[in-house]
């Protein structure tokens, strides 16, 4: 049995879809139901429905063999997982974004920078050798240049609709975010004959993804 | 009273777990004496520089490091093979020599997943090279697997020399090579392609490279990536693993071999044929290994070296849910 860790949500909407057209009984994931594990009729699959931000962890530690995470949810946790597949659906950016007079800004030194994505924003400012202030916040992004809270921020962007509402604008576009299917490093290997198999289901519907 | 705890990562091995421990200990003591190997004890601090000065896979980041009375830097023993390769090239004055070790290694960056500690047994053959020698070692490896009482489990095996020859020629700098093995070993394609665009390299090395991550299975991947590429180093690399498998299988080994190209350790360290034992039961490598021939020249002699070592509590813990690791 291949054990699939899932983010609750839209994007589990989205994985039912594309494992009901790989030929899995996935229906299971339509249902409403307040259950955390999930078995296909055939016992071939089980899903655990997890917090987002923890399917790296429940792949990287083999609970669950593979598992579906935005890009911007596994740069942030820097697990150590195989990445295998770009399925496409839930595209967004991650940018840094701003009031429109604050383009000319973005070089200050001490720049102030909110964002719920810390480990990705310290790289990102370290590798440019630049020395920024990290203001972790956990929602509601956009109010801290409103407020006064930051300069900018660095976060998801999709349609842009929020930014708009308030004032702000992209400033920069710094990384292509889109669902990733990850493996366990071990598993990858020890359970070939399971995970190959949905991998190379997976990537014919995934056609215009990549 | 807080002092009575411990600091993160580290743990004490109460007595039904540490039964175990010897237990397995003792096991491997006695395959690896029945081979012939000689045990040493590495001195559990050593100079920093030694791990820095050197081209070593070991980071700055993962050393605990203190200061000695004179002032010099020094590190709580980070690698073994390390140092056992500085002993065999200073202190032991024989063109050949087979070492086994007990010893704890110390990472100071683990955490989650990893500890801080980590308990290794492990072998080191000096002046040997050859894939026979490779097979050896492999072989070995899943024996020593097998007598700790892990069962489900599979050797998987890569050469750095193939990824070393698809960058001769390839236009990309040290730098950013050493970035896209880090996403070739994540199999990240899409960053992989992101990467070789962005730093220009050459049609043909780009399409040999992004095959990287999906050139693993069996054997038959060899055939697969020789049609990747007309780079020598890289065609020897595969002809050499070739060899290793073909010997494998006169040992009756090859039911345990799987191959992965796309596991690109670090160059700086290996030069050859590398292996990780993976086990059903555990969600990270159990055993790690590889060959390192210019290791030993660094520290003043020219030794050919290949060895591995076997993470104990890991082994232990992929034994111990062996029966319902699939559920």
């Amino acid at each position: 049995m291949l054990n699939v860790a899932l983010a609750k949500g839209r994007l589990a909407d989205s994985c039912a879809d594309i494992f009901i057209r790989c030929g899995i009984r996935a229906q299971i994931l339509k249902e409403e139901t307040r259950k955390l594990v999930l078995e296909t009729p055939d016992k071939k699959f089980r899903f655990f429905f997890v917090k987002p931000a923890d399917v790296p962890t429940y792949v990287e530690y083999g609970i669950a063999d593979v598992g579906v995470a935005g890009k911007d949810t596994l740069l942030e946790a820097g697990a150590d997982l195989y990445e295998m597949l770009d399925l496409g659906f839930e595209k967004c950016k991650l940018c840094v974004a701003g009031a429109p007079e604050m383009r000319a800004m973005l070089k200050k030194p001490r720049l102030r920078v909110a964002t719920k994505y810390v480990e990705t924003a310290k790289k990102l400012y370290y590798s440019r050798g630049e020395d920024v202030e990290i203001i972790p916040l956990h929602g509601s992004i956009e109010l801290a240049p409103l407020t006064g809270l930051s300069d900018v921020i660095f976060d998801i962007v999709q349609s842009g609709g929020t930014l708009r509402a308030n004032g702000l604008e992209v400033l920069e576009e710094v990384f292509d975010i889109s669902a990733r299917l990850v493996a366990n490093k071990v598993r990858l290997k020890t359970k070939a004959e399971e995970i190959l198999p949905l991998i190379a289901e997976m990537k014919k519907y995934v056609g215009e993804g990549r | 009273m807080a002092y009575f705890k411990l600091p993160a990562g580290v743990r004490d091995v109460l007595p039904e777990e540490c039964m175990a421990l010897e237990g397995a200990e003792e096991v491997l003591r006695l395959k690896f004496r029945g081979e012939g190997f000689l045990p040493v004890r590495t001195a559990g601090l050593e100079y920093y520089d030694t791990f820095a000065g050197i081209r070593s896979a070991v980071e700055q980041s993962q050393m605990f490091k203190m200061t000695d009375r004179d002032g010099k830097l020094i590190v709580l023993r980070p690698d073994m093979t390390l140092a056992a390769a500085r002993i065999a090239a200073t202190k032991l004055g024989s063109e050949r020599a087979k070492l086994y070790y007990f010893s704890n290694i110390y990472d100071f960056s683990a955490g989650g997943n990893s500890e801080r500690e980590v308990a290794q047994a492990g072998v080191e053959i000096f002046g040997e090279e050859g894939a026979a020698s490779d097979a050896c070692a492999v072989a070995f490896a899943a024996e020593c697997l097998k007598a700790v009482g892990v069962e489900d489990f599979i050797i998987d095996i890569g050469h750095v020399g193939f990824y070393k020859g698809l960058l001769e020629g390839s236009g990309l700098s040290e730098e950013a090579a050493e970035e896209i093995r880090g996403y070739i070993n994540a199999k990240d394609a899409v960053n992989t392609e992101i990467a070789l665009k962005a730093h220009g390299a050459s049609a043909k090395a780009q399409a040999a490279i992004l095959a990287l991550p999906s050139l693993f299975g069996g054997a038959q991947v060899l055939s697969e990536a020789e049609k990747l590429t007309d780079n020598p180093l890289a065609l020897s690399s595969l002809s050499h693993l070739k060899k290793v498998y073909a010997q494998l299988k006169e040992r009756g080994a090859e039911k345990y071999v799987s191959f992965d190209l796309g596991t690109v350790k670090s160059l700086a360290y290996y030069s050859g044929m590398v292996f990780t034992g993976l086990a059903a039961g555990a969600g990270a490598p159990v055993l790690s290994g590889g060959r390192y021939d210019g290791l030993c020249a660094q520290f003043g002699k020219n030794l050919a070296a290949v060895g591995f070592a076997i993470g104990l509590s890991r082994a232990l813990g992929a034994v111990k849910k062996g029966g319902k690791a699939q559920c």
